[in-house]
């Protein structure tokens, strides 16, 4: 088990975002949390990212678990670089005023003692799954489009050299046949690297196609999970969020 | 070749520069005037660093230059020349020439510790905030050292002249011009090789999101005092320097009015442009200079017009009045600065040629 969250309480200031909610993630998996606005799905993430206040909220009681030791007591910067989590935020948050390439070489910051030979293989590895960003290297990162920005989002993550990528809402703001592109590129980063995902979306339909397992929160709550097609079958998750 | 074509010429200007004070070509005025540039070029580059690369919004630059002004000036004068404070020479003031650049280091990392004050406050809060703890921090060292009497308190302290003239005991060559040249391009060497490393990199990645920068595995705390200490670091150098040219430091010379002065400098020149930064302290320095001759121009040209009444004068006071002014046309005009954030070779892409900024 890779990831295990245990029974975790949080709070924004006075108000309990996330009531006890555990789960766990293997390695190698492509798990999705899905639900509606305001269900703790970000907030779930930005706990385990461990990120400073305003962003994350107060763990209360329960645990987060990485590779069995707990991580509570970790700085953000350390979840990333001695750990090797990695987020794509909500929104992208892609440095804007730096070219494509800086904001990828900056994701590297950490990785002083890498060889020169093993951070250029990595960014091989982005530029060959996301095309479009070798194209556009040497141009500013805010000139690019809705989908290359996330394009980047992902490859500056990857590029953290993680064990384990958490996105948060890839689909947002994107057309649907560039959507199903990034899935399928998720899919393909899981498949041949061994990457383990954690994909938080509301889209529930096209993240339950790509993932192994999910989970369903509710109000801070997990209400429903297991393999990701009986899910998508399931008659009380298909009415809730499927659309029927 | 080419690259290094202007690191030569800066080189060959350098040494003309002190080949001209040494043969007395060069008023002492000018001179002076030429050596405030260097002190106002590591000034509005080494406030860059935080308002312009890291976003923030530091308005008490003033008071780390006043640390340093005052740490090194008590220093020289206590090891160098015979004080009525602090007695004879700890040393022999034939080595003062010797000793002057660590002596200028130690004003400057003195400084850098007080930046502390500033980037202690400086993980939790930003913005206007921040800026009202700058302005704090800065209040807070002048009346500190206001109130030691030991140095001078409010009167000021001196006795700089007297290590400067054992200097010239030992090698009559225009000492102050040399160490000011030298500060002012190691100071612009360590600012460049800071923000265009991978580390420096990320204080750029603070001022657009803190929160990214974190998960890019970016220690913002850590950068975040490094930024700050070099930054209060370098001003310390300046004032330490700016102590010695004047050979008389008073604390009020380092007023809300000097930080001021600062600010406009780094926002005139670009946010975030280390040239910008060196020539609108270029700039600053003649213009203020020129507006001594300029205002009583004015002033006796509408006395002769008759726009103003007999008793009334228009006086220096005006400079006030003007350098705002700049602020204001500025951020009307051309709120990005000369430069933006871009430098030199951005903007002239033929200078490339000869100098690299990466």
């Amino acid at each position: 088990m890779l990831l295990s969250i245990e029974n975790l309480y949080v709070k924004y200031g006075n108000i309990e975002a996330l009531h006890g909610i555990s789960f766990h993630v293997n390695e190698g998996e492509i798990v999705t949390l899905i639900g509606a606005n305001g269900a703790g799905k970000s907030t779930t993430l930005n706990s385990i990212m461990r990120l400073p206040p305003p962003e994350a909220p107060r763990v209360i009681s329960g645990d987060i678990k990485f590779r069995g030791q707990s991580i509570l007591n970790v700085e953000p910067h350390d979840v990333v670089a001695k750990l090797n989590l990695a987020l794509a935020p909500e929104g992208r948050r892609i440095f804007g005023n730096l070219t494509v390439m800086e904001n990828l070489t900056l994701a590297t910051y950490a990785r002083k003692n890498d060889p020169d030979t093993e951070i250029k293989r990595d960014l091989d590895r982005i530029f060959d799954l996301f095309p479009r960003l070798a194209e556009r290297k040497t141009q500013r990162s805010e000139s690019l489009s809705g989908g290359e920005q996330q394009m980047l989002a992902v490859g500056r993550a990857i590029m953290t050299k993680c064990d384990m990528l958490l996105l948060d809402e890839p689909s947002m703001g994107l057309a649907p046949l560039l959507m199903y592109e990034m899935f399928r590129t998720l899919k393909q980063i899981n498949q041949e690297d061994g990457l383990t995902i954690v994909v938080v979306e509301q889209n529930a339909k096209v993240a339950l196609s790509l993932a192994h397992r999910g989970y369903v929160l509710d109000t801070g709550e997990i209400v429903a999970s297991g393999a990701a097609d009986e899910l998508a079958n399931d008659p009380e998750v298909k009415k809730a969020y499927l659309g029927g | 070749m080419q690259k290094h074509t202007f690191t030569i010429a800066l080189f060959l200007s350098c040494l003309g520069l002190v080949g001209l004070a040494q043969y007395n070509w060069l008023d002492q005025y000018i001179l002076t005037v030429i050596m405030f540039m260097g002190i106002n070029i590591i000034l509005s580059s080494s406030l860059n660093i935080i308002n312009g690369y890291m976003g923030e919004f530091a308005c008490g630059h003033a008071g780390f230059m006043c640390v340093g002004a005052y740490v090194s000036s008590v220093l020289s004068v206590a090891i160098f020349a015979k004080d009525k404070v602090f007695g004879a020479p700890m040393l022999p003031p034939d080595l003062a020439w010797i000793g002057f650049p660590a002596i200028i280091l130690a004003g400057a990392l003195v400084a850098a510790l007080t930046g502390l004050i500033v980037a202690l406050p400086s993980f939790k809060t930003r913005g206007d905030y921040l800026a009202i703890i700058t302005i704090a921090a800065n209040y807070m060292v002048i009346s500190a050292i206001e109130n030691m009497d030991i140095i001078g308190g409010p009167r000021g302290f001196q006795g700089m002249k007297r290590v400067i003239n054992s200097m010239y005991d030992v090698a009559d060559i225009p000492w102050m011009l040399i160490w000011i040249i030298i500060g002012t391009l190691f100071s612009i060497f360590l600012i460049r090789r800071f923000v265009t490393s991978t580390y420096g990199k990320g204080i750029i990645a603070i001022s657009q999101d803190e929160v990214a920068a974190e998960i890019m595995s970016i220690n913002t705390n850590k950068m975040k005092i490094s930024a700050f200490m070099l930054s209060a670091g370098l001003a310390g150098l300046a004032g330490g320097l700016f102590a010695h040219v004047y050979g008389y430091v008073n604390p009020q010379s380092f007023s809300i009015m000097k930080s001021t002065e600062c600010m406009v400098m780094v926002y005139l020149g670009g946010m975030g442009s280390l040239s910008g930064s060196v020539l609108s302290a270029i700039i600053f320095t003649v213009l203020i200079e020129a507006l001594r001759f300029i205002i009583p121009e004015v002033d006796s040209l509408m006395h002769s017009i008759g726009i103003l009444p007999d008793s009334y004068e228009i006086s220096q006071v005006w400079k006030w009045v003007i350098i705002p002014m700049i602020l204001f046309f500025l951020m009307q005009f051309r709120p990005e600065g000369i430069f933006g954030n871009r430098e030199l070779p951005d903007s002239f892409p033929k200078l490339r040629k000869f100098y690299s900024f990466k």
